[in-house]
């Protein structure tokens, strides 16, 4: 199950001159290379996924 | 209600796990801990045991006991043999004066470096007489004759392998078990052939290396393990400084929901214990003269006298070091017959002591900064540090380096989890931390393929290590009618710079809606621009200080945490349908979640969280590039 953070703020109405504009970039910014350290049971559960080639939902269950 | 008899619930749980340890193998001391995670003492009730081997006589002592030896017997006392695993003998640097027994070709094997030592070989016992002896000749037994002198010769790899088996046989005399499994920590500098060699001297000493553990790796699984990182964010830029007795090692780790992953690293070899037993040696050396009119030269050390008596001092210093980090009072030092028969009892309490060693604190200082401003980050960026090694101990280390970050940092020693072996001892975290590894890597299942390439992803080198980041924090902007600053909203942070991909993040709130029936809900999505902003400024004067009028006004530097807008991304709307009503104003509970995939395409979903549960969804897909 994700773990959902509950977050202690409160955001504003939205303004009624607000309407969705058009975005500005196509994708998120280019991805870099890291190495991760082999350890704990998050390294573990990311292992898992992808060896097993899981989406987050069925790594879930 | 009365449960009948042979219900077969809850069955007792016989235990299936085998026993394992993680051990900490620094240079100077090691420490053993038990699955629980607990630091083990030896029999002689040490917990941070030195690194070192002596011979005398017929006896061979290990840890402590060892070191003693440096005193007298320094030619049989074996030290320093970590950092020359896997080193050939002609790759040692042979320009160091050595305290302790000299590194030596080996007689027979090709450039392998190796130790001399005498030692006193037991003589063979005499047969034992048998109950059947026939004539009751003599009772008396054969004297047994005298251990003769003879030389032994012992390769760093045997040294190595003495040392963990003693740690490992302290360890299933305290557990009362056999050890199955050990992880074992090893500095991030380490090479593949000094890996390879300390896992043969472990093989050798009958020990199955579960694997060798970066120790930033070691020191994160028990930061995160800890209770009190409870209050602090999973996702955090965490900067761990590890003071030894020989280097200083830093590394920039961002930690992300427990994954992590280096920034930055750097080493610094002479700045730590030694360097601070150094100075502390000479403050009692003086304190010694003054007191004794007795002349006394430490650090260096001329003559053979002042030699001996400073490696009475270096010895009787540990205590005082540890009573110094222990309390804010004063701490002694005791040294019998220190010079010409004349004994030394002095003192020194931390304010004394702090400036005594302050070189060494900036020194740390210093390279902090350099770390930091390598990975293109400000200490305003750090949101925890970690401390690895005796000497990070120090509280004074801790107030030092407070100086340079923002005031909401979390360090062991903020928090008090140092003091009494807490969770941020910095003397165990290692160990700890390699324990809970083994005890995670002991519970993997083997049965199929892909269940072993899991467990081999732990290995060195292994792809699976390999992961790419974020580079830029992505979130939500809820626009606002007349908002202050240049975000012109509300800003929720997702997914935060370096994290590794894919991720997933969830979040929940409440939103207002506003007093319309409308009740239309709706955010953008943007990479957001991340920086420190310093300010100068000019303290305010003050009136009743009229003194220092000549001295220059120094201004102070005010540091902010500036967030911009990048890129927009996306945006999304929903119309609520779960809102309640309070003071004439709509509100709903929100739901979203973010999921960044290993190409960098990133889903976002929203959801209302009414009385039944997720309502209806609404998506919106950035692709990858
Ligand atoms: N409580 C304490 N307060 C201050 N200093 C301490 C304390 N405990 C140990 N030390 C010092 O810490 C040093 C040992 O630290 P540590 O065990 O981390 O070293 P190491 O990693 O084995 O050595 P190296 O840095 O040479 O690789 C010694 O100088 C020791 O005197
Ligand atoms: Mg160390």
């Amino acid at each position: 199950m994700a773990s959902v953070v509950q977050l202690p703020v409160v955001p504003p109405c939205l303004p009624a001159s607000w309407s969705s504009a058009e975005p500005t970039a196509k994708s998120v910014s280019p991805l870099v290379e890291r190495r991760l350290l082999p350890a704990g049971a998050a390294y573990l559960a990311h292992v898992k996924r992808a060896v097993h080639n899981l989406t987050f939902e069925e790594h879930d269950k | 209600m009365a449960v009948p008899n042979g219900t077969a619930e809850a069955p007792i749980e016989v235990s299936a796990l085998p026993t394992v340890v993680g051990i900490n193998f620094g240079n100077s001391y090691a420490s053993i801990a038990e699955g629980s995670a607990d630091c083990i003492a030896n029999e002689d009730g040490e917990r941070q045991i030195a690194c070192a081997v002596a011979f005398l006589g017929e006896e061979m002592y290990i840890g402590n006991q060892a070191k003693h030896q440096l005193v007298k017997n320094s030619q049989n006392t074996i030290t320093g043999f970590r950092n020359l695993l896997g080193k050939k003998f002609s790759e040692i640097p042979k320009d160091k004066p050595t305290a302790s027994a000299p590194v030596i070709q080996h007689p027979e094997q090709a450039d392998e470096p190796a130790y001399k030592v005498q030692i006193l070989q037991a003589a063979p016992t005499p047969l034992p007489t048998t109950a059947s002896n026939t004539p009751a000749a003599s009772q008396t037994a054969t004297p047994r004759s005298e251990p003769t002198p003879a030389e032994r010769i012992l390769t760093v790899s045997e040294v190595t392998s003495i040392f963990l088996r003693s740690l490992i046989q302290s360890a299933e005399d305290f557990l009362g078990k056999k050890v199955q499994g050990a992880v074992i920590s090893v500095p991030a500098w380490f090479s593949e052939a000094q890996r390879a060699a300390l896992e043969k001297a472990a093989a050798d000493a009958g020990i199955n290396v579960l694997q060798l553990l970066e120790e930033a790796g070691a020191a994160i699984v028990t930061s995160i393990s800890n209770a009190s990182a409870q209050d602090i964010s999973a996702d955090r830029t965490q900067l761990i400084v590890d003071l030894g007795a020989s280097a200083l090692e830093l590394s920039l780790v961002s930690v992300r929901q427990g994954l992590a992953h280096s920034l930055a690293t750097l080493s610094e070899p002479g700045v730590g214990g030694d360097a601070i037993d150094d100075k502390l040696i000479k403050f009692f050396a003086k304190e010694f003269t003054k007191k004794t009119k007795t002349p006394l030269a430490v650090a260096p050390a001329s003559d053979v006298q002042d030699r001996r008596a400073e490696a009475k001092l270096r010895l009787a210093i540990e205590h005082t070091k540890r009573t110094i980090s222990a309390s804010p009072g004063a701490a002694t030092c005791s040294v019998e017959s220190l010079k010409d028969g004349l004994d030394y009892t002095g003192s020194i309490n931390r304010m004394r002591f702090d400036m005594e060693v302050r070189s060494v604190y900036e020194s740390v200082y210093t390279k902090v900064k350099e770390l930091v401003a390598a990975a293109g980050l400000d200490l305003y960026d750090i949101d925890e540090v970690v401390y690895i090694g005796g000497s990070a101990s120090l509280p004074g280390l801790d107030e030092h380096l407070a100086q340079g970050f923002a005031e909401s940092v979390v360090t062991p020693f903020t928090s008090g989890t140092v003091v009494g072996g807490g969770e941020g001892d910095p003397t165990t975290i290692l160990s700890r931390g390699c324990a809970f590894q083994a005890k995670l890597l002991a519970q993997l299942a083997e049965e199929t393929e892909e269940e072993r390439e899991v467990k081999r992803a732990f290995a060195y080198g292994s792809k699976w290590q390999q992961a790419k980041t974020t580079t830029k924090t992505i979130g939500m902007l809820f626009p606002e009618e007349g908002a202050e600053g240049p975000l012109g909203g509300q800003w929720i942070p997702v997914v935060l710079r370096e994290t590794a991909v894919s991720a997933r993040r969830t979040v929940a709130f409440e939103v207002d809606l506003g007093e319309s029936e409308e009740k239309k809900l709706g955010f953008e999505i943007w990479e957001a621009k991340e920086g420190v902003r310093i300010e100068k400024i000019k303290p305010p004067k003050d009136e009743d200080e009229e003194a220092d009028e000549e001295e220059e006004e120094e201004e102070i530097e005010v540091k902010e945490k500036v967030v911009g807008k990048e890129a927009l991304l996306a945006s999304l709307t929903l119309v609520a349908k779960e809102a309640s009503k309070k003071n004439g104003r709509w509100s709903t509970k929100l739901e979203v979640q973010f999921v960044v995939d290993s190409d960098g395409k990133l889903d976002v979903t929203a959801w209302e969280v009414g009385k039944a549960g997720r309502g209806e969804q609404a998506t919106v897909t950035v692709s990858s590039a």
